[in-house]
């Protein structure tokens, strides 16, 4: 079994009352990848899935595997797999008889079913777990039969509807290891759906996020984090402060914008011009405290903001500052050194660097962070 | 118990417990009981006390009759004796036929041969003889008949011979009605089960009401009404035939038209519609209750629709087969109107027929008592029989 490219081309899904669950769409997912979508509830990532798997047919564009378009072609001659949210392991019949059952349809003989069950029993270390029913294993060993029933049809796709959610935080954690150790080893596309950010930060090559049926942005871990390309993609991977403003100048990738604390300097993302209107963000742990030391901020590239602390929570390793400047909340998250000496009631001088300072062309803010 | 006087006080508790055990006796156990012991009754109807009554219904008879004619020939001598007007006053003579003894006639209505005074008093005495022997002999024949019976009650014994001398007929009978309530239980669970399927696993809410609407209606009208609906339809002058008529295919008129009821296959039918709701809701629940999901990722596995509702849907469904299978198949078995109404007595009886006529033709209820047994034990072995074979418990059916 080898991976295989998944191509959508001008992919649209509108339900027939009417509603566009997702917006023509363009994506490609290279064959042997680990690509999530990531996305709040909602936002038509899961019709992607069931498009991808053939459970549903898209209203416009085709979708490839390889090289073979699947339009018209139902899921069960697809060289898909898909992993449900709730597993939809057979209750009735054995773990092996589960895992097997893809070969059952195929046909295959009992003997030849049984070894590969075995095989795969080995693959995601049950070993001889393979009599017992379903219900008798635990929600990890549960997850792990699915992802072996699921590559027992040695499919080049492998689709993942957040199957690790109903798992508690601990086990979803290992899982995602095991995942990607999986994924490694088989060398399957996996096409993963979540909500949580962790997951797909941890595990992708590639992540796509989405929102009310459009892709936002499809880039690295690394990318969708440290550079953002829309409004949406900012506020929903981590957390952002964000304050509005009003270009007032550019200068290669600097940029500066106007807002009610004064002039704040950035990075242009989006290629914003003098005059636009633009959101100015940055994480809370890009900030620090000036501890009164405000001098030289400018030289050594600080934006500087005065806020009003309202809570601190510690959190173990992690302070976190919960300030207000003027209608704006701030967040800032500091480390815990055992010497970290936060100001009390009166305005505490913030400083951000402008690198880290992200502009951006107003659009829809995430509702809700992943 | 403690409860239920928790809940409902000294006094409801009581009552309840009352109702419940009053209906459990009176409703349950004595008639039950009855049941059963008559069916081991054996009541010999060749036996000398029913000889013996015979005998003496035909020596009442007799004696009624002689006892008619008496009162005619007193009549005539009455009559012949008055002084004669010439006019007939009542019972005219020349209408007189010779009607002798016919019981029911009154001794107005019907006269004895009209015979001369010699010859009438000659009769009379004749008859007076013949009435004083009959009573002789019933009086005899009553006396054997009061021991006889006694000693027919101290022999009131336990056998099998209710069931021993069931005829091979009635055994043939008892077969093939299990069979037939066989064959309406797999028609039905073949028609059911697909509807099931499909009302279960629609998405939609407005059609899922109108499928368990249009289900629903047929069973607001009386059972025997739906029947005799269908022997309207069914009919060689019926609704089908005349369907036919008009399409062209036969021609009423010349008597073409095709005899569907007193069939099997009638019967089949109007059981099957009759009792299609006991299978559908069962199957339609326990379907209801299966992830759709495990639908989707069988399908997604590969698997073809059949090799989907073999290993995932049947085996999921199994404990509502099981319910409606039993359920239906107890109804047809003891089904009484079908068969009769359109089996039309030109089909092979069914066994509740038999039952029916055991108990208020034949008049013998120990014997329709031993029939219904039989009938009861059967099902039950069939409900258990099911259970084994669907592997399902009586929890899984409580369920």
């Amino acid at each position: 079994m080898a991976g295989q490219d998944v191509v959508l081309q001008n992919v649209s899904m509108v339900y027939p009352n009417g509603f566009t669950a997702v917006h023509p769409t363009d994506l490609t997912i290279k064959a042997g990848e680990f690509f999530s979508i990531l996305g709040p509830s909602g936002c038509g990532k899961t019709t992607i899935l069931r498009m991808i798997s053939g459970f549903l047919e898209p209203s416009s564009g085709t979708i490839s595997i390889g090289d073979t378009v699947m339009n018209g072609i139902g899921p069960n001659k697809r060289p898909t797999a898909l992993i449900f949210q709730n597993l939809a392991l057979f209750p009735l019949m054995s773990v092996w008889e589960n895992i097997a059952f893809g070969l059952e349809a195929r046909g295959e003989s009992k003997a030849k079913r049984r070894k590969r069950a075995e095989e795969l029993l080995d693959l995601v270390a049950l070993t001889g777990q393979g009599e017992k029913k379903p219900t008798e294993l635990s929600g990890g060993q549960r997850q792990r039969v699915a992802i072996a029933r699921a590559l027992a049809v040695e499919p080049s796709v492998l689709l993942l509807d957040e199957p690790l959610s109903a798992l508690d935080l601990k086990l979803r954690q290992h899982m995602r290891a095991e995942l990607k150790a999986i994924q490694r080893k088989t060398n399957v596309t996996f096409i993963y759906i979540t909500h949580d950010q962790g997951e797909a930060l941890a595990m992708s090559d590639r992540v796509a996020v989405m929102n009310e049926g459009r892709i936002e942005q499809v880039s690295s871990a690394e990318g969708i984090y440290n550079r953002p390309e829309t409004a949406f993609a900012a506020t929903f991977v981590g957390e952002q402060n964000v304050f509005r403003g009003r270009v007032v100048a550019t200068e290669g990738e600097g940029i500066s914008v106007e807002t009610e604390h004064g002039l704040l300097h950035g990075v242009n993302r989006n290629a914003l011009t003098p005059g636009e209107e633009a959101l100015v963000m940055v994480r809370p742990e890009q900030i620090e405290l000036m501890n009164g030391n405000a001098m030289g901020a400018a030289e050594r590239g600080l934006n500087t903001l005065s806020a009003r602390l309202e809570r601190r929570d510690l959190e173990g390793a992690l302070i976190n500052l919960y300030l207000r400047a003027g209608d704006y909340p701030v967040h800032v998250n500091m480390h815990n050194t055992g010497e970290t000496h936060v100001p009390g009631e009166q305005a505490i001088a913030l400083g951000f660097h402008w690198r880290h300072t992200v502009m951006m062309r107003p659009g829809n803010l995430a509702k809700e962070r992943a | 118990m403690h409860a239920l006087i928790k809940t409902y006080g000294r006094g409801l508790t009581v009552l309840f417990v009352a109702l419940v055990a009053a209906w459990v006796l009176l409703m349950i156990l004595v008639p039950g009981v009855r049941t059963i012991q008559r069916a081991f009754i054996y009541e010999d109807r060749a036996g000398e006390t029913a000889m013996i009554a015979i005998e003496i219904d035909r020596a009442y008879t007799e004696k009624f009759q002689l006892d008619q004619e008496a009162a005619d020939l007193h009549a005539q001598a009455e009559a012949e004796s008055a002084p004669s007007s010439g006019v007939p006053s009542f019972g005219a003579p020349s209408m007189g036929g010779p009607t002798i003894g016919v019981p029911g006639a009154g001794p107005s209505g019907g006269a004895a041969a009209r015979l001369s005074p010699a010859d009438r008093d000659a009769r009379l005495a004749e008859i007076a003889a013949k009435v004083a022997t009959l009573e002789g002999r019933i009086a005899d024949l009553e006396a054997r008949e009061d021991t006889s019976s006694g000693e027919a009650g101290m022999k009131e014994r336990y056998s099998f011979e209710n069931f021993t001398t069931m005829s091979m007929v009635h055994v043939r009978i008892f077969v093939l009605t299990l069979f037939y309530a066989l064959c309406v239980t797999v028609l039905s669970f073949l028609i059911c089960y697909p509807v099931a399927f499909v009302a279960a696993t629609t998405r939609s809410k407005g059609k899922l009401t109108v499928m368990l609407l249009l289900l629903v209606i047929p069973y607001a009208i009386n059972e025997l009404l739906r029947i005799f609906s269908w022997v309207m339809i069914l009919e060689k002058n019926g609704i089908l035939n005349s369907l036919f008529d008009a399409l062209g295919f036969i021609d009423l008129e010349a008597g073409e038209g095709i005899r569907f009821v007193a069939s099997n296959g009638a019967v089949f039918l109007v059981m099957v519609y009759a009792y299609v709701l006991f299978m559908v809701f069962p199957i339609y629940n326990t379907i209801d209750t299966l992830d759709p999901n495990q639908l989707e990722a069988a399908r997604d596995l590969g698997a073809s629709s059949w090799r989907i509702h073999t290993r995932v849907v049947i085996p999921h469904a199994k404990p509502g087969i099981a319910v409606g299978a039993i359920m239906t198949f107890m109804l047809s078995a003891g089904s009484i109107a079908a068969p009769e109404i359109v089996g039309r007595g030109l089909h092979p009886d069914w066994f509740s027929q038999l039952i029916y006529r055991r108990f208020f033709e034949a008049d013998s209820w120990n014997q329709g008592s031993a029939y219904s047994l039989a009938l009861l034990v059967a099902c039950v072995i069939f409900i258990f029989a099911t259970m084994r074979i669907f592997k399902v418990g009586i929890r899984d059916i409580a369920k």
